[in-house]
């Protein structure tokens, strides 16, 4: 579960990132992040991931007060949430087996966990058969979904996309939407940010709008919008 | 921390050492040469503390007479050198006993002294033993105010310019030793660095999938250890070899003229190794843990 009371953020430059957000997201739910670029969806994802706290208000994941963690304590934070970028950050001297397989390794996983766990969820995004490529040899849409292998062999209960199709041409996107549907259907909570309206008004899943650092609108089955 | 990470650590390390290998070489090559340094006052300082202990030990007075002086009168200083308080024996070597007793110290190389026999250029001389060493001064001084006394030599005053010596060595050593340490860890620190922006891609993927600060230390932290490490081991192996062949020669070569003697290998070998080992370790660990502090915030 994430729960954001009265969060604010004001950057160094004085510009006002996010003002008094409130938001609540259950567990196994599918929620949309959109809005244009600059409005603060980056921002409210670099809040979950406590790469920066927030000037007021608390950010709740899973029953825990994340701008109350220590230092020491953010990975494990991290561990309980996945994320893929809109670029992949796949590691291109690495195999497929290898990307995911290091996501277990850098959490000091059992090896024998690591070689049951790895086929498995490479099977979840369909992309078994090619598992000893490198980045490199993949379509982009193929990449994504090693990344998003990646972010969830550890077992997250929340999957976080930013953008995971805005490089991908709408084909490739479809096959990045069918996997992260079937993540959700397992029960992972996902929050994608994204711009893609066809997509966000295909899916008709909840969809919360940031404009201008607050929160334009919050819909069940929404659509884009304008 | 599992055994199985330590392997990843070693082997990420390995790697790297590998990957970047003329920066490795020089790494290796400046703690080595630092520790050289450093193994070279320190076998320095050694010796100069060994000889002092040694010399403390073993304070005598030597006492060398006038020329020609007759046994009745040799007999009445002896008598009077005994009574002086502190004094525990008093000895009298000829000045024909203190030749033999020279030729004998130079071994083979006796034939140096062949045609002396005749013109003994040393003194007779009384050799005074004290009941504490530290009652030297005033009993030489009391010997030296007595009549036909040519001079007085006691172990002390070398004693005492070797403590000098040891002094202006120790504070020299240090400073240098500081020097040298600063420029080895910050010569590790950028080879470490190299590593670390080769992989700052890797190390932000770590941060997200929630790797903790010390995993994700952890190579860089050893490929530091093993740099000085490695530099260490060679440095000692180069020392130890060097003061070998050194103290040996000294002691076929100088014909036994030396009064002093090197502290024995293996006592050098042990301070050695286990300073150096220690040093080359705080070095590379020192050099790893400032390259990569900065690039942990993610």
């Amino acid at each position: 579960m994430i729960e954001l009371v009265n969060v604010s953020k004001t950057f160094s430059d004085g510009h006002k990132a996010l003002k008094n957000i409130n938001i609540k997201i259950d567990n196994g739910e599918f929620v949309f992040l959109v809005g244009p670029s600059g409005a603060g969806k980056s921002t409210l994802i670099k809040l979950l991931l406590k790469e920066i706290d927030p000037d007021q208000g608390n950010i709740i994941i899973n029953g825990k007060d994340v701008t109350k963690l220590k230092r020491r304590e953010i990975p494990f934070l991290r561990r309980s949430i996945g994320v893929v970028f809109q670029d992949f950050r796949l590691l291109q001297e690495k195999t497929v087996y290898e990307n995911v397989a290091f996501a277990m390794e850098v959490v000091e996983a059992p090896p024998k966990e690591i070689r049951r766990q790895v086929p498995i969820i490479l099977s979840l995004v369909g992309l078994s058969k090619k598992s000893n490529l490198y980045p490199s040899q993949l379509s982009g849409g193929e990449q994504q979904r090693v990344s998003l292998a990646r972010a969830i062999v550890n077992g997250p209960s929340i999957l976080i996309a930013d953008e995971p199709t805005g490089n991908l041409d709408p084909d490739t996107s479809w096959e990045v939407m069918k996997s992260l549907n079937e993540i959700n259907h397992r029960g992972t909570t996902v929050l994608m940010a994204t711009h893609a309206k066809d997509i966000v008004d295909a899916m008709r899943k909840r969809v919360i709008a940031i404009e201008d650092g607050t929160i334009a609108r919050d819909d069940m089955k929404g659509g884009y919008g304008v | 921390m599992k055994i199985r990470t330590y392997k990843y650590f070693i082997k990420q390390s390995g790697k790297s050492i590998w990957r970047n290998k003329v920066m490795s070489l020089a790494s290796i090559g400046s703690v080595m040469s630092a520790l050289l340094v450093i193994g070279i006052f320190l076998i320095l300082v050694l010796n100069v503390d060994y000889l002092a202990a040694k010399l403390e030990s073993q304070v005598e007075i030597k006492v060398h007479l006038m020329d020609g002086l007759s046994k009745n009168i040799i007999e009445d200083i002896n008598k009077e050198i005994k009574g002086l308080t502190g004094v525990k024996n008093s000895v009298f070597v000829s000045k024909d006993e203190a030749l033999k007793e020279f030729s004998e110290s130079l071994g083979e190389n006796s034939y140096l002294l062949e045609g002396l026999e005749g013109d003994n250029p040393l003194s007779d001389s009384f050799v005074v033993t004290l009941e504490d060493p530290r009652l030297a001064p005033q009993v030489t001084l009391a010997i030296k105010a007595m009549s036909n006394i040519e001079n007085v030599v006691y172990g002390k005053e070398e004693l005492e310019k070797l403590l000098d010596i040891t002094y202006f060595l120790r504070i020299g050593s240090l400073a240098i030793v500081a020097i040298l340490f600063l420029i080895s860890v910050f010569i590790i620190s950028n080879t470490i660095k190299l590593t670390v922006f080769a992989r700052r891609r890797e190390i932000g993927i770590m941060k997200y999938i929630g790797a903790t600060d010390w995993f994700v230390r952890g190579p860089f932290f050893f490929e530091g250890v093993l740099l000085g490490l490695i530099g260490s081991i060679i440095s000692i192996g180069l020392l130890a070899t060097g003061y070998y062949f050194i103290a040996k020669y000294i002691e076929q070569q100088m014909f036994g003229l030396l009064v002093i003697s090197l502290m024995p290998f293996h006592e050098i070998l042990n301070n050695l190794v286990i300073a150096l080992l220690i040093f080359g370790v705080i070095i590379g660990s020192l050099g790893s843990m400032i390259s990569i502090r900065k690039f942990l915030k993610v």
